[in-house]
């Protein structure tokens, strides 16, 4: 019988209470990887934009608009591919008008040359071109709503008033998590032919894509300082710095979301270190008996870390076992179809998953290093008179 | 009855285990109340803005000011309509406003952070309108001039907003700063005052306003309001209560805060009360002898039963007192968050009502009294001549 087996069966000797910590520690990694989720989900798309395409809008304010003019003139610049513009249009479904969705309008062909990441098939892809009322949906709407290439959808404007009529022409998927999944994407056209001449030929932001994602800096630069002159100036920049900036206004969640996940660890160490407590306490004459024979306190001290860690490790194990089915099956489902375009892709990253891990297993062993430390300096005599 | 002081000394004896068990239901009690109370905060600050005799007037269909824009010819009609308060020369109280975000850079943070900060063009009676708003430092704008008013939520924290200073909302057309206003905590507080011809004319809406506030005679003069301007069918109009308004405007965020505090709270419950489930048994299995002995000296089950589960719930009850008092003193804080509805960034501070402290002591309660049943279920159960024996 060595050390190891010792440690191994006092964790087994208080069945109860063992099952009970370890519960806690799985329900604490399972919470810190469902955190840890809504902010990689939340953050990722910032993660994947495009290096090579590059955002114009109008320079005081993202509700303001530009010229569509400014579209031809930067096509004209050199360095750049291709480019193409949107404009939010605001539409609620007036069946449920609590249910939010992006309603944009574009170009759809430059859309689909700018944005190579969305994929429809040819046919839908024509017949959304030709149809100037057709609709280009993502998959994540459509199954929400129930909508299949061919229906006639009616939303109501908040922006543009009136009941506007689109039909579904194509439904779109995504290959990567930085484009949202239910968005309706119409005809820019449908909607500047209804406008009334003060608001005709305006465009909301301007998608490029350039040649050399290392110029995207000075191209940007360029595209501002043409239109620096004009009535309306712009600012250019980055897809990744567009999205860094759109979650800039959010910091204040996600620090909310940093603090918790630490107070979670906090709660975690508190019990664990206070069970192995109670446990050493318990077992102090044990530990006289085993100095008496010759154990020398850094055998004792090893063993209570070792007590710790197989904790840690079991409930951590476990957390991340139930962190698959219930953020991937449970939660992630509900989440990408109802919040999708906050959260496109909610599924548990492998390295969220083994960080939760280590991270129990090294609260187990930290919480252990107090009453592993009060232990080891107990004298022998002491330890052996004390009962209970 | 066994004394409470029996419980009270048997957790003392125990100190380290005793503080690390409170300190975890002290945690839970923390997250449940400060998350409530900042979701309170967000909607005392929107509520706030509104006051019952106030109607607000955008374009039908629209949720918000941001996205309404209703023609200036019809300002004129909403002023004139029956129930609307007149001033001392019989101006209408009210007016037309323009309401604009523009992207702003915040002083301290990190480069390129930028946040939305709203501009509302105002009428020049505004200070009429809304008799809560209040110019603290400084003076209120001049009427026809390039100058604006400051909420005092946005005071140096955001390039240009100090007294003095100035910033652009158009190229080459900034505007002053001769003032600070403050709005009675509402979000009025984190929003920009200039007047409505500089909105309109630097952000191109001539012609054009988002909303339309007017103050009624009287509260109950709202029905009616709402009945003429809605009848209208050309004007394509909706009236709303300022009070409604700014509750609709709140719900978004505060949904969102308390969705969140709730799924952490459940998950924190869990976990801290299967650690006081723990403290307990091992309270329990250690009194063994003890608990012999009184079933000895004639204590019924029953007595002991109550006995550990006041062990567990004064336990409960001091961590859930230091959690809230913890919580409370959030209350000193204010927190900066943008509003979803209008992607505007609004400053707040968490606000303690006495149903969020209620809650969240019953809540730090229920953990120990969950904690406590089984091992005091466990205790009570103990057969007095074995207990003596081991």
């Amino acid at each position: 019988m060595n050390l190891t087996s010792i440690a191994a069966r006092n964790i087994g000797r208080n069945k109860l209470r063992t099952s009970l910590t370890v519960s806690v520690v799985a329900i604490a990694t399972l919470f810190f990887i469902l955190l840890r989720t809504v902010v990689w989900s939340w953050t990722s798309a910032s993660e994947f934009s495009k290096k090579d395409r590059i955002a114009t809008r109008h320079k005081v304010s993202f509700i303001m608009q530009v010229p569509k003019r400014y579209v031809e003139e930067i096509a004209t610049l050199p360095g750049v591919t291709a480019v193409s513009w949107m404009n939010w249009f605001g539409a609620k479904d007036p069946k449920n008008e609590t249910d939010f969705f992006a309603t944009i309008a574009t170009d759809p062909k430059s859309l689909l040359d700018v944005y190579s990441e969305i994929k429809t098939t040819e046919g839908e892809k024509q017949a959304w071109f030709e149809d100037r009322q057709g609709a280009l949906v993502g998959d994540a709407l459509a199954k929400k709503k129930g909508w299949k290439v061919g229906d006639k959808v009616t939303l109501s404007g908040t922006i543009y008033p009136g009941d506007w009529t689109f039909n579904v022409r194509g439904i779109y998927t995504t290959t990567t998590t930085n484009v949202d999944r239910s968005t309706l994407w119409f005809h820019w056209n449908y909607l500047n032919e209804s406008l009334p001449p003060r608001q005709k030929d305006m465009v909301g932001w301007i998608m490029t894509n350039i040649k050399d994602s290392s110029q995207s800096g000075r191209i940007s630069k360029e595209v501002d300082a043409k239109f620096d002159d004009r009535d309306l100036q712009t600012i250019t920049m980055s897809e990744a710095a567009l999205n860094q900036s759109f979650l800039g206004m959010f910091s204040a969640v996600l620090k909310a979301i940093d603090i918790v996940s630490v107070v979670i660890t906090l709660i975690m160490a508190l019990i664990v270190g206070n069970t192995i407590a109670m446990g050493v306490r318990e077992r102090t004459n044990e530990y006289g008996v085993l100095r008496a024979i010759g154990f020398l306190p850094k055998h004792i001290v090893r063993f209570i870390l070792a007590e710790g860690v197989v904790i840690g490790v079991i409930g951590g194990l476990v957390g991340v076992l139930l962190g698959y089915p219930v953020v991937n099956g449970a939660l992630g489902r509900v989440i990408e179809e109802n919040m999708g375009n906050m959260f496109p892709q909610f599924k548990v990253q492998p390295e969220i998953a083994a960080f939760a891990f280590a991270l129990a297993m090294v609260l187990g062993l930290v919480a252990a290093i107090l009453p592993a430390r009060k232990a080891s300096r107990l004298q022998v005599v002491e330890a052996l008179r004390r009962v209970g | 009855m066994i004394p409470i002081s029996y419980n009270v000394r048997s957790l003392m004896v125990r100190k380290t285990t005793t503080f690390a068990t409170a300190g975890g239901i002290a945690l839970v009690v923390f997250v449940l109340a400060a998350a409530s109370m900042l979701s309170a905060g967000v909607s005392k600050t929107l509520v706030a803005g509104g006051r019952p005799d106030n109607a607000i007037v955008t374009r039908k269909g629209s949720d918000n000011e941001m996205s309404s824009s209703i023609e200036s010819k019809s300002v004129s009609l909403i002023l004139a309509t029956p129930g609307v308060k007149k001033d001392g020369t019989g101006a209408p109280l009210g007016g037309g406003e323009v309401v604009v975000v523009i992207a702003q850079d915040r002083l301290g943070g990190e480069p390129g952070q930028v946040t939305n900060i709203l501009v509302r063009g105002v009428s020049d009676n505004v200070l009429q309108v809304r008799p809560d708003v209040r110019v603290i430092e400084g003076r209120p704008a001049k009427p026809g001039t390039d100058e604006c008013v400051i909420g005092k939520g946005l005071v140096g924290k955001y390039k240009g907003m100090t007294i003095g200073d100035k910033f652009e909302l158009k190229k080459n057309r900034p505007v002053n700063v001769v003032g600070v206003f403050e709005a009675g905590g509402s979000s009025f507080e984190s929003e920009v005052w200039v007047n409505l011809e500089t909105a309109r004319s630097s952000f191109g809406r001539e012609g054009l306003v988002s909303s339309v506030t007017v103050q009624l005679d009287s509260p109950a003069k709202f029905d009616a309001f709402k009945a003429t301007i809605e009848t209208d069918k050309q004007l394509l109009l909706e009236a709303r209560r300022e009070t409604k308004y700014y509750e609709d405007q709140s719900q978004g965020t505060a949904m969102f805060i308390s969705i969140m505090g709730i799924i952490i709270t459940v998950f924190c419950f869990a976990g801290a009360t299967l650690g006081a489930m723990n403290t307990m048994f091992a309270a329990v299995a250690q009194r063994k002898r003890e608990v012999g002995t009184l079933r000895a000296l004639g204590f019924s089950k029953f007595a002991i039963l109550s006995s550990f589960m006041v062990e567990s719930t004064v336990l409960a009850v001091v961590g859930g007192a230091i959690g809230l008092l913890a919580a409370l003193s959030l209350t000193l804080t204010r927190v900066s968050m943008m509003n979803f509805q209008t992607w505007q960034e609004i400053s707040f501070s968490f606000a303690a009502t006495p149903g969020i402290m209620l809650t969240a002591l019953i809540a730090g309660t229920g953990m120990g009294i969950i904690g406590g049943f089984l091992p005091a279920l466990k205790a009570a159960g103990t057969s007095p001549i074995e207990a003596m024996r081991g």
